[in-house]
């Protein structure tokens, strides 16, 4: 990577931290990379219309207000742009509204570099100071790390900016390039802000991505326009998402050409797509399912005993899951945790072998099984929950299904064991990005905010903090793949399957296979970059 | 008079009152909305932030008198999804709920008055077989079933009508018959009694004896009479179809008031809860009061009663 003159980094050695991140993102990028005037060659053209899958909430509009789902980020590719993010097979690191960014080898400062001629909405450039102000203002999902762990904001010149740490902060690139993780290397107009405040800013949302937002019914509907400054070519004109809480209605529209992508096709509606030859499914492999068993440390759990975790890990028919719930388009592998996140460790599938199983259980002093007060999956994927509950009764084990609302089971999950007493399975399922960390540090650490004291690994514990604690790469590697091992050789945490996030493609959108228009799958269930997206000639013609 | 209706505004600002009481505790009873506002793998300090932010930290008596407070003012507060006044949210919907709830009341109007008169001149003939049938569909088919299969046919594969949304009076009939039909099957099945009490009546048999026609009796003297209470049921389907088509416009996406309240239950969006459940009511208790008002000015008897 090319060090521009004017960069005063001459006290930065220059390494990377966390791999070649900015040289292989850029390498990687290539064939997408334009310039402004590259831009300018395409004329976009036609109308585009996306189903939503539910309401849409006004707050997904403004990147300062983050609440880290992987809901919002949707919006903020089409309307906002960010220093980094993550973009088609790069996770976190490509340059955006960044040309070049460098992260210096003591992870205590790092440098940003704009592209020239860069345009808000309103024709005001994207400048220096609207990146500190949007840092410095962030109050979204993670932004209490940054402000902890941020000296200061220091604007080099009129494209550069150098952000400080008080300590070393590793994860930093990483937290600020995944949008479904965090909106605080996300730039609005800082003037703008100010000057509408935050609910008018949410009225008329101004930002500097490939789409400005021409019209709303809040909850409803967003009409977008191409933003022909974009530094990248916009291919389709006028842009429209829908909210249609109904997947019968929304495969309707696609199927009558009202709409051209819809997200979630539900299992009972997948077959219909598969036999209608105008439609393509777009199976994005998601979130991972596991099985928990809160409590396991209690000498009287019947899951204290490592042998019977192993006989329900060995019970389950993960890849009848997988059929029954996302069509067979998901993922049975070994790991818990999502293998598009750094540092996951591979981990091969788990098997099922329920003569063993039974073996195991007889050896733990069950032969005829016991009893599990409750299965409690995440809500609402109950049918997944029965599904376990079935399989477990054939090494024994009888259970009952319990169903609760969404609000309430994520109460009781940040209320510790003393909300699920008795012996009890939980069906844990998650989806977050950027890096192994953040999975064990919610799901597993000792007063995680889901696992609170469920699990309480002292050892593990221990060895996430010599790698938080840790500025070597290498180390860092070490830890993450020997935690995550003993996880799953102890069978603390039995992996299920990762599910498909089902969406649909119309006919006239250009495309041969799903991939070429949600080609950011591997970090996002929704079709960025959605300026790559494109009408085939006759539908862009339509008027 | 004057004590009749001040008792009955008192009677109304009470039923208000338990209505603000009961539906701010019980969308607190549902549990914290702050875990749907953020990631399940949300950081406890998120939570707490967004706790902070919203005021959920604050003890419900503090929490009720500032929606008391908002409640008139007129604001009802501030969304949580939207981010936005409830008051701007509901009165933006409340016109496309107008629309299709007027043109689901003239639907039940041209199939249920007709049907139920026919049903009643024709009694236990073939037409009142007939209607009896359309009534029994009508009160027992669910009307996201009856929404689904019209969009199917009409939209699908018949490719007549759109699909969903809001546009133009082409949108407007799927809804709108999808809607209308259970209301419909009951103003049918009313029309029908009412008119048969009505024909069994001693002026009715007098006007037949004076040798009126049997249309201008029908028209004149039979049908004026019994539609009171049809009109009154109508009424308060109206004010029902306004506020709680909540199934008809998910199925059909159309943004309305039910749509809204659907949305505010499903993100736990207290405010936007309140807001609607207090609109409604507030609709539904000034209708009450002004009928009321109008049966205690028309019939001194019920003026004078307790």
């Amino acid at each position: 990577m090319t060090q521009e003159t004017n960069v005063p980094n001459a006290k930065l050695t220059r390494r990377t931290v966390l791999g070649t991140a900015a040289a292989a993102a850029t390498a990687l990028a290539t064939p997408f990379m334009r310039s402004t005037r590259a831009a300018g060659a395409v004329a976009p053209k036609g109308k585009m219309v996306l189903a939503w899958h539910s309401n849409i909430a006004t707050r997904w509009l403004d990147p300062q207000q983050h609440d880290g789902t992987a809901s919002g980020d949707n919006f903020l590719m089409a309307l906002h742009d960010a220093l980094i993010k993550n973009f088609r097979e790069v996770r976190y690191d490509h340059p955006a509204l960044a040309e070049r960014f460098e992260f210096a080898e003591d992870a205590k400062s790092a440098w940003f570099r704009l592209r020239p001629g860069i345009k808000f909405h309103n024709g005001t450039p994207v400048a220096p100071e609207d990146v500190k102000w949007s840092y410095e203002h962030y109050r979204g999902a993670s932004g209490e790390v940054f402000r902890e762990k941020t000296q200061g904001v220091e604007i080099i010149d009129n494209r550069t900016v150098r952000f400080h740490f008080k300590e070393p902060f590793l994860d930093f690139p990483i937290l600020l390039g995944t949008a479904n993780v965090c909106g605080a290397g996300w730039i609005v107009p800082a003037k703008y802000y100010e000057t509408v405040g935050q609910d008018g800013f949410l009225q008329k949302p101004i930002g500097a991505g490939p789409y400005k937002l021409v019209s709303q019914q809040p909850g409803v509907k967003l009409e977008f326009e191409a933003f022909e400054d974009y530094y990248r070519p916009v291919h389709v004109k006028n842009l429209t998402m829908v909210s249609v809480p109904e997947a019968a209605t929304r495969l309707a529209m696609l199927e009558r050409g009202e709409a051209d992508i819809m997200y979630f096709v539900p299992g009972e509606l997948i077959d219909r797509v598969k036999n209608n030859p105008k439609l393509m499914l777009a199976p994005v492999v998601s979130g991972n399912w596991w099985l928990e068993f809160p409590g396991f440390q209690d000498p009287k759990s019947p899951f204290h005993d490592k042998r019977v975790r192993q006989a329900v890990s060995l019970a389950i028919d993960r890849d009848a899951i997988n059929q029954a719930e996302s069509g067979g388009m998901g993922q049975v592998d070994g790991n818990w945790i999502n293998d598009d996140v750094e540092y996951a460790l591979p981990w091969p599938k788990l098997e099922r072998n329920v003569a063993k199983a039974k073996q195991l259980m007889a050896e733990a002093g069950y032969p005829n099984g016991f009893n599990v007060d409750w299965v409690t999956p995440v809500p609402n994927y109950y049918s997944r929950g029965e599904r376990v509950v079935a399989q477990l009764q054939s090494i024994g084990i009888r259970a009952r299904l319990q169903v609760m609302e969404r609000g309430v089971f994520q109460k009781k999950m940040e209320g510790g064991l003393k909300e699920w007493p008795g012996v009890q399975i939980i069906m844990n399922a998650t989806r977050i990005g950027g890096t192994w960390s953040n999975w064990y540090d919610s799901m597993f650490k000792c007063g995680g905010f889901q696992a609170r004291d469920f699990f309480c690994v002292a050892e593990l514990d221990d060895k996430f903090k010599q790698y938080l604690a840790s500025y070597n790469a290498n180390e860092r590697r070490n830890l993450a793949e020997q935690i995550q091992r003993e996880i799953l050789e102890n069978y603390y945490f039995v992996p299920v399957f990762r599910h498909a996030f089902v969406n649909a493609i119309g006919p006239r959108i250009v495309g041969t296979k799903w991939q070429d228009v949600f080609p950011t799958y591997l970090t996002s269930g929704y079709p960025y970059p959605w300026e790559d997206i494109q009408l085939k000639e006759t539908a862009a013609a339509e008027k | 008079m004057g004590q009749f209706m001040i008792r009955r505004t008192l009677y109304a600002l009470v039923t208000l009152f338990i209505l603000s009481l009961t539906i701010f505790t019980v969308v607190r009873l549902t549990g914290d909305p702050v875990t749907l506002l953020a990631e399940p793998g949300a950081r406890a300090e998120d939570l707490d932030r967004v706790r902070a932010e919203w005021g959920l930290d604050r003890p419900w008596p503090i929490q009720y008198l500032a929606f008391a407070q908002n409640i008139f003012t007129g604001q009802l507060g501030k969304s949580f999804n939207y981010q936005m006044p409830v008051s701007t949210l509901y009165f933006q919907r409340l016109p496309n709920s107008l629309e299709l709830a007027f043109a689901a009341t003239l639907i039940s109007f041209f199939i249920g008055i007709p049907a139920g008169i026919i049903s009643a001149v024709r009694v236990n003939s073939g037409w009142d077989s007939f209607g009896k049938v359309v009534a029994l569909l009508g009160l027992s088919i669910p009307g996201f079933w009856l929404g689904l299969v019209m969009i199917l046919t009409f939209s699908v594969w018949l490719h007549w009508l759109p699909t969903s949304g809001q546009g133009g009076w082409r949108n407007l009939i799927m809804p709108a018959v999808a809607l209308g039909w259970y209301f419909a099957a009951s103003l049918l099945r009313l029309t029908r009694s009412s008119m048969l009490e009505v024909l069994r009546s001693e002026y009715v048999k007098l006007a037949r004896l004076k040798g009126l026609p049997g249309y201008v009796v029908l028209a004149v003297h039979a049908f004026k009479n019994a539609l009171i209470p049809v009109l009154t049921l109508a009424g308060v389907n109206l004010v029902v179809m306004i506020n709680a088509a909540v199934i008809i416009e998910v199925i059909f996406a159309w943004p309305g008031i039910g749509r809204l309240l659907y949305e505010g239950i499903f993100q736990r969006d207290f405010p936007l809860v309140q807001g609607v459940v207090m609109e409604a009511g507030i609709m539904i208790v000034v209708i009450n009061l002004i009928v009321d008002v109008l049966y205690a000015y028309i019939d001194p008897r019920i003026r004078l009663t307790r």
